[in-house]
């Protein structure tokens, strides 16, 4: 039986192979299989055979022993010019075999990089690839950018690219604010930062050019000087933050940095950061146009966006009960509560009788933070914490639920996004998701959290930092630059028709 | 002999070179002979053996000879195999090389004592 058993594992060598020894083999396994009876014997003759068998059969389809190979092949050219065929074998089952081991192990591995690299690739850099990313990410420190020029022009502050109502998120506490971007910006002298122009001296056409000018290597080294130094005062671990700032300096010196495009070096800086972090919330940006300067706060900037939010009911739509008393609430951003308080807490009133609630969030550009748990306190029974990345975890991360007298703690709740859903709105998305208190119904968000604090490093190199050290609770990564997935995937377009079907659907099983 | 060509020579080739020194041997004497040597630590299992002597008899260290029986094995005729001057030849140079290891190794502290 067992003679049997090891012809047939024979059968897996190259042919070549049994046509010369396959029966000394077999003899060879009969003269062990005759002297080796007793138990421990046989079992080790088996254990030997296996090894053997894991052993030589590669080395018998690959031809390794190349020392000895190659020795014979000169002793044979001695003798004159000689033809070494060293493939004259059809496919055996080992070869085979091995090939399916092979090719899993290519899938595996394969399937293997796309997760890791889904995790770790910069995508910022390829989701916003088109807009200035100094815009998107200076949060705290959005200058009042043409849009918001605009979009107060036409009588809404909210609407715009830029995020006016987060620049004055904080902004009950202006002078707070005022304060804090003078000390972001306070500690660099500025005669250091920014040697080479000349802003308010020169006319602006001359910048430009500059910007356009192959980056020399002296601008590279501020660069990096000026992000080791904001790293080492701003990140949130400071060993990590020297590690990260010796890293950059030592490739700086070993000659790594040698680029002359600016979102290269910005990319390449951002790379080598991560590399030693792994945060991805940090990123060195690079802006063609020179960046703004900071924004200063005034009350006048505060009272004309309390003004705008009055003029438009703080981007809240007025409430709408659909059929089967759905109730339908669009807004366009999370307003500063301590100016749209009421207007939010009227539009959760009228929501408070329905049966089912659909926030539409398809053009909420985002906001404060405030106002993501004002409205999700009426969506709870107890205190819940919202996840939030850019704010230390505090007593005021939890929400103020339940709320007197609302009846929506446990009704059904969908969330419309669509890739025009930024910021606090997709926070709100996002916590309500993972909390698996809302069916998110649409598009991916636009990913764009502003996690990192921004920092001008000069006139066209700017660093996000993320200051604060908030725990993410949950498995999957927040929104930053990836954007939060919706449960229920549908164009922007079709998702309010869409979640009135789900919630019909569900209300009937009621 | 051109050391460097088979430096290191396989150990499993080696040992076979070295069972072969003493007489000429079939496979399952070789593998014996093998075990014995090297205290039971080297099994040499027909895959192994079988692509070592072939690879040798390729390289013209070792020839096959006459096949014969094996009185102690009973009748079947088994093929023998012998150590050509070239075997030997690599044999030593292998050895020599080994010995020069052992007394790298001692001069470095590594090994020391009577073990060589």
């Amino acid at each position: 039986m067992s003679e049997k058993l090891y012809a047939w594992l024979l059968r897996l060598y190259p042919s070549r192979f049994r046509e010369a020894y396959g029966d000394e083999a077999l003899q060879l396994f009969r003269d062990r299989a005759r002297d080796e009876r007793a138990n421990i014997p046989r079992l080790r003759l088996w254990v030997d055979l296996l090894c053997d068998l894991a052993w030589s059969l590669p080395r018998e389809y690959f031809h390794v022993q190349p020392e000895l190979a190659s020795y014979a092949l000169r002793l044979h050219s001695e003798d004159g010019p000689s033809l070494v065929v060293l493939a004259d074998e059809s496919l055996g089952p080992g070869a085979l075999l091995f090939g399916a081991v092979l090719a899993l192990a290519v899938v595996a591995a394969f399937s293997a990089l796309l997760n890791h690299g889904v995790k770790h690739v910069p995508l910022s850099a390829l989701i916003r690839p088109a807009r200035s990313a100094a815009n998107v990410l200076s949060s705290r420190f959005t200058p009042p950018a043409p849009e918001l020029t605009r979009d107060s022009q036409a009588g809404a502050i909210a609407p715009g690219t830029g995020q006016p109502p987060e620049l004055t998120a904080s902004s009950s506490q202006a002078e707070n604010l005022a304060a804090g971007n003078a000390e972001s910006d306070g500690h660099i002298p500025s005669e250091e930062l920014r040697p080479f122009e000349k802003p308010s001296t020169q006319p602006r056409g001359a910048v430009l050019v500059y910007a356009k000018a192959k980056l020399a290597a002296a601008e590279r080294h501020l660069v990096i000087v000026e992000a080791a130094a904001n790293l080492k005062q701003h990140y949130v671990d400071a060993n990590v933050a020297q590690k990260m700032a010796d890293a950059l300096v030592q490739h700086e010196k070993n000659g790594d940095d040698d680029v002359t495009d600016g979102r290269a070096f910005a990319d390449l800086l951002t790379k080598q950061m991560r590399e030693v972090s792994h945060d991805r919330h940090l990123e060195v940006v690079y802006s063609e146009t020179p960046l703004p300067d900071p924004p200063v706060v005034t009350p006048e900037f505060y009272a004309r966006y309390r003004k705008a939010m009055e003029q438009t009911n703080c981007t809240f739509e007025p409430v709408k009960i659909l059929p089967h008393n759905i109730g339908y609430l669009k807004f366009n951003s999370f307003p500063d509560p301590s100016v749209c308080r009421q207007v939010a807490e009227d539009a959760m009133e009228a929501l408070n009788h329905a049966d089912a609630v659909i926030f539409d969030l398809r053009d909420n550009r985002g906001g404060n933070p405030g106002m993501v748990r004002l409205i999700a306190a009426y969506l709870f029974d107890r205190p819940q914490y919202m996840y939030n990345p850019r704010e230390e975890t505090k007593q005021d991360s939890w929400t103020r639920s339940p709320v007197p007298g609302n009846r929506l703690a446990n009704e059904p709740v969908y969330v419309l996004t669509s890739g025009n859903t930024f910021s606090a709105a997709e926070h709100f998305s996002y916590d309500l998701k993972m909390l698996k208190r809302a069916t998110l119904v649409g598009e991916r968000t636009a990913g764009a959290t502003d996690v990192g604090i921004f920092h001008r490093l000069d006139d066209h190199f700017g660093i996000a930092i993320r200051e604060t050290g908030a725990i993410n609770p949950y498995s999957e990564p927040d929104w930053d630059g990836i954007g939060v997935r919706p449960n229920v995937k549908v164009k922007a377009a079709d998702a309010l028709e869409t979640a009135v079907k789900l919630a019909e659907n569900r209300l009937q099983k009621k | 002999m051109p050391k460097q060509k088979l430096n290191p020579l396989p150990s499993a080739a080696f040992q076979i070179l070295l069972a072969l020194a003493g007489e000429d041997l079939h496979g399952y004497g070789i593998m014996r002979q093998v075990a014995e040597q090297t205290n039971d630590r080297m099994r040499l299992g027909p895959g192994t053996l079988y692509s070592s002597i072939q690879t040798l008899l390729d390289a013209k260290l070792i020839e096959e000879i006459e096949p014969r029986e094996d009185a102690k094995l009973g009748h079947e005729r088994r093929r023998y195999y012998r150590l050509t001057s070239a075997g030997r030849k690599l044999a030593r140079c292998e050895a020599e090389r080994l010995a020069d290891l052992v007394r790298l190794a001692r001069a470095k502290k590594i090994l020391r004592g009577e073990y060589v």
